[in-house]
């Protein structure tokens, strides 16, 4: 099909990106192996640590725990939402369109900031309450598991919602309409013919939503509390309160399996070449 | 052994001066002479060096090195005409010792821990204390090493919002533990540095008995069994401007905090909303280290720590920033609406104890590691 | 079309859960005028005290100019690399390409933590931490599945046969791909420049780890105000930032319509 010469200068564009990408990334973190199986000593004595480890037990369920939550939350909602743009043409779907990727430019770090102001025992949402007589104590909505998996759907969100949209943009209206006329009620012909169309994309999102919340960071540690210690965040507690790289590392380690099952598993349900590779 | 110094803790007071110093509340000099009784400036208009070359101070750094480096070494070269440096790129025991090892030694004093010294000794690559130049009777007993001196002190105390707690303040761990009484989320830090000692002494256990209790493996896992029961009443603090900000946000009414950012949060809260106690409080004192063969020489090094000693450069510090002296003679030198305030007073070292090093040698890996088992599961 | 159940559920909904993704976001305006020197809501008077301290402070703005060069030089780069990679894989189209279009995504699976600790040892090894390049050098990895992916999806719709007629008329293989292959995926290099940008501009857990003093980004900055100091100046830097975005999402948006 392409001659030889051609097929080595396609693979000269292609060349740069890859080999920075493999020398850079991919060894280095293949380097966090060797350091798990090193530091402090050689052998396999961080993962007996880790396996013998009732903390490090707890913090895997705990971040698996609040991954479902935020992958679950994600798509319920999520799912309202693109169904509503991609099926109720009106003047402000646009516009909601346009207010859905809106925060998608805005920082995680200052959207967690947002949520410990709003969530803060005395943030604005404590306040007002109080000021309207809802409450005489200011309730806890931070620094526990309920304003972590909050704040988190509200990072995830667009991530759910964006491949659902995609999917439903694809759906063509005429089975519904058919099923309509065929006497089904509304709900009945969502739930029956068109919910089924958009499987697909809701695996998608689901799979999005969880991965990436599995591996996250930043609003855990920002509004956990110190005891919604997520992975992560057990990771660079152990290197930085205690320098202890091998333990770090070899958490990471499980992390980095942790997901790849999840991918594994996954691929039975999902199109991940759809869902990562061609996403849009 | 495992290197038990507390890195956190110093970094957060180089970052206190430098806040203060930024909110104008601590002057040009005010600043120059707290972080000489910190140590890190070793002295402020002594003729008593004879010069030397120049004289590299190694601290925590923080925020704090750029403007040691501009406002505080220019003034004492101007003074004294020996240029120092301030490195502010920690010196752990590793660095120390690689430095050491490798003959290219460019520190002359460091600001470490009691952990850390007593390893280095062990390594030798520490230089003993001259203790005819550095008087012994002036730090605190027990903070006198044979290659370690201590520089000053901070305090994890008890601290509290009365207003939060409708004027209803918890005296002593016990009450802290407390919940039905006294109401409302407590802070602890992300580590049982500190922490530990006061879950033990919240079962009873008087002062002086509670590294002995601690000393076991019942000991141990009665103080994390206490923990674990508080822990719903529990936000875990990670810096020090972390359990400051608690306070502020009025997140928490009770905590275990340092005794430094107390002081800062003393001025910063509302009038009757902050109290401190250091009633079993936990002492820990900053220790000076001289690596071998350091470029200034030993004595010009010994005459720095001693001029970190003198008592009104100490008590300016605790003014400015809130760490305790570590000169004995300093606290009559103290205001009298500071004492209060002060780790070290006499009224205040008799209700605490002092930070013990070898027991977190020994036992801080297994404690962490249970203790952040019975916050999150 | 008439009001059903099922419509009024979904619309209401809808716009109930936009609120959501939204409203939060604007709660920075209010604590950015605080007259108060902590993070709250004003207590006397509104006060613009934060943003004059922002302006003023070396540190803040110096964050900010770090942030915007970085990421210029990460967007262009991550976009060069990234453009020139999307469009050999297009031409391939074959199994090895495929895997090396796997291989650039990896960024985006793997936990943003387990990378930095990567980067950190690496970086130590190559003398890069704490500098500007290697900061650059992280963020460009971070940043080029995103161009990869989008410059990908715009080629997706380029018929095949255009550039085989280019070089059946004697176009050489870089004639194509300039004359023909760039112009055709121009709209997916602009949103993975963009993309590029964004992802070094926001990014924080690699920043903590490679960088110490001497390189301080936006987001570090943040980062440690809410860790360290009780700083407002963080809600004026932050309603800066989400106007920036409403305003240029708004422009987007009309000069879609």
């Amino acid at each position: 099909m392409f001659r030889n010469s051609d097929k080595m200068r396609y693979w000269a564009l292609i060349l740069p990106a890859l080999a920075i990408m493999v020398t850079f990334y991919i060894f280095p973190v293949l380097g966090i192996w060797e350091i798990a199986f090193t530091e402090p000593t050689t052998g396999v004595g961080n993962f007996v640590q880790m396996a013998e480890s009732s903390a490090v037990r707890t913090s895997f369920i705990l971040t698996f725990r609040v991954a479902a939550i935020t992958t679950l939350g994600c798509l319920i909602l999520g799912y309202v939402v693109a169904y509503a743009i991609s099926n109720f043409a009106g003047k402000l779907t646009p516009l909601m369109l346009a207010l859905v990727i809106l925060p998608f430019w805005v920082s995680v770090l200052i959207r967690s900031f947002s949520w410990i102001v709003l969530l803060g025992r005395s943030g604005l949402v404590n306040d007002t309450l109080r000021d309207t007589g809802l409450i005489d104590s200011p309730l806890r909505l931070m620094h526990n598991e309920f304003g972590v998996l909050v704040a988190m759907i509200h990072v995830m969100l667009p991530f759910a919602i964006l491949p659902m949209l995609t999917n439903m943009r694809g759906i063509s209206d005429a089975y519904v309409k058919a099923a309509r006329g065929l006497g089904a009620s509304e709900w009945t012909a969502f739930r029956q013919v068109y919910f089924p169309q958009t499987v697909p994309g809701v695996m998608s999102g689901a799979l999005l939503v969880f991965v990436l919340s599995l591996g996250f960071y930043v609003t855990p540690a920002l509004l956990g509390g110190g005891r919604v210690l997520m992975i992560s965040e057990y990771i660079t507690y152990q290197i930085q309160e205690f320098l202890n790289w091998g333990l770090g590392s070899a958490l990471s380690v499980a992390l980095l399996i942790a997901t790849a099952l999840v991918l594994l598993i996954a691929a039975r349900f999902v199109n991940l070449r759809s869902a990562l590779l061609e996403r849009k | 052994m495992t290197d038990t110094t507390d890195f956190e803790a110093k970094r957060d007071i180089a970052d206190i001066a430098v806040e203060r110093y930024k909110q104008g509340r601590l002057t040009r000099r005010g600043f120059v002479a707290a972080m000489g009784a910190l140590g890190i400036l070793p002295a402020l208009n002594s003729k008593a060096f004879a010069q030397a070359n120049e004289i590299v101070v190694v601290n925590w750094g923080g925020t704090a090195k750029d403007v040691l480096q501009e406002v505080l070494c220019d003034t004492y070269t101007e003074l004294t005409g020996i240029p120092v440096v301030v490195d502010g790129s920690g010196p752990s025991a590793g660095k120390i010792r690689a430095m050491v090892e490798s003959g290219a030694v460019v520190w002359d004093l460091c600001d470490s821990g009691a952990g850390s010294a007593i390893i280095l000794e062990q390594q030798g690559v520490t230089q003993p204390i001259d203790y005819s130049i550095v008087d012994k009777s002036k730090v605190l007993e027990g903070t006198a090493y044979n290659n370690g001196v201590g520089n000053y002190v901070y305090s994890y105390v008890l601290a509290t919002n009365p207003k939060l707690l409708g004027g209803n303040v918890p005296q002593n761990w016990a009450d802290v533990w407390n919940t039905k009484d006294f109401p409302g989320m407590r802070t602890f830090r992300k580590s049982v540095r500190g922490m530990l000692e006061s879950a033990t002494m919240a079962q009873g256990v008087p002062l002086a008995e509670v590294y002995d209790v601690l000393g076991t493996d019942e000991g141990i896992k009665a103080g994390i069994a206490k923990f674990r029961e508080l822990r719903e009443n529990i936000i875990v603090w990670g810096s020090g401007s972390d359990s400051q900000n608690l306070f502020l946000q009025e997140e928490v009414a009770i905590g275990n905090i340092w005794s430094t950012r107390a002081h800062l949060l003393k001025d910063q809260m509302d009038e009757g909303s902050f109290n401190v106690s250091f009633n079993g409080g936990v002492i820990a004192p900053g220790i000076w280290v001289v690596p071998k063969d350091n470029p200034a020489g030993t004595e010009e090094v010994m005459k720095f720590i001693a001029h970190g000693q003198k008592p009104e450069l100490q008590v300016k510090w605790l003014e400015m920033i809130g760490s305790g002296p570590i000169n004995p003679e300093a606290a009559p030198l103290v205001p009298a609406e500071l004492a209060p305030w002060n780790p070290s007073s006499p009224e205040n070292l008799a209700t605490q104890i002092l930070y013990k090093d070898e027991w977190y040698a020994k036992n801080q890996v297994s404690a962490e590691e249970m203790y952040v088992d019975a916050l999150i599961n | 079309m008439p009001l059903s159940t099922f419509r009024i559920f979904f619309q209401t909904g809808a716009w109930l859960i936009v609120a959501f993704l939204v409203l939060p976001l604007l709660v920075v305006v209010p604590v950015s005028l605080t007259d108060t020197s902590y993070i709250g809501l004003p207590k006397e008077h509104l006060s613009l005290q934060h943003y004059v301290n922002y302006f003023n402070s070396p540190e803040w703005l110096h964050a900010t100019w770090t942030s915007i060069w970085i990421g210029l030089v990460v967007a262009t780069c991550a976009s060069a690399l990234g453009t020139s990679f999307a469009i050999g894989c297009w031409f391939l189209s074959d199994k090895a390409s495929a895997i090396a279009r796997w291989v650039l995504i990896t960024p985006i699976l793997v936990p943003p933590v387990v990378q930095s600790l990567g980067f950190y040892r690496f970086w130590v090894k190559l003398g890069l931490i704490d500098t500007s390049a290697g900061v650059i050098l992280a963020h460009t990895l971070l940043a080029l599945p995103y161009v990869s992916i989008s410059v990908f999806a715009a080629l997706a719709n380029l018929d095949r046969n255009i550039p085989r007629a280019a070089r059946s008329l004697g176009a050489s293989v870089w004639q194509t791909v300039l004359a023909v292959i760039v112009p055709a995926a121009k709209p997916g290099i602009l949103t993975g420049f963009v993309f590029a940008f964004i992802v070094s501009f926001d990014e924080i857990v690699g920043v903590l780890f490679i960088t110490v003093r001497r390189v301080t980004t936006l987001p570090k900055q943040i980062w440690e105000g809410i860790q360290d100091n009780i700083d407002p100046t963080i809600a004026a830097v932050a309603t800066l930032l989400v106007i920036l975005t409403l305003i240029v999402t708004a422009i987007g948006a009309l000069r879609r319509t």
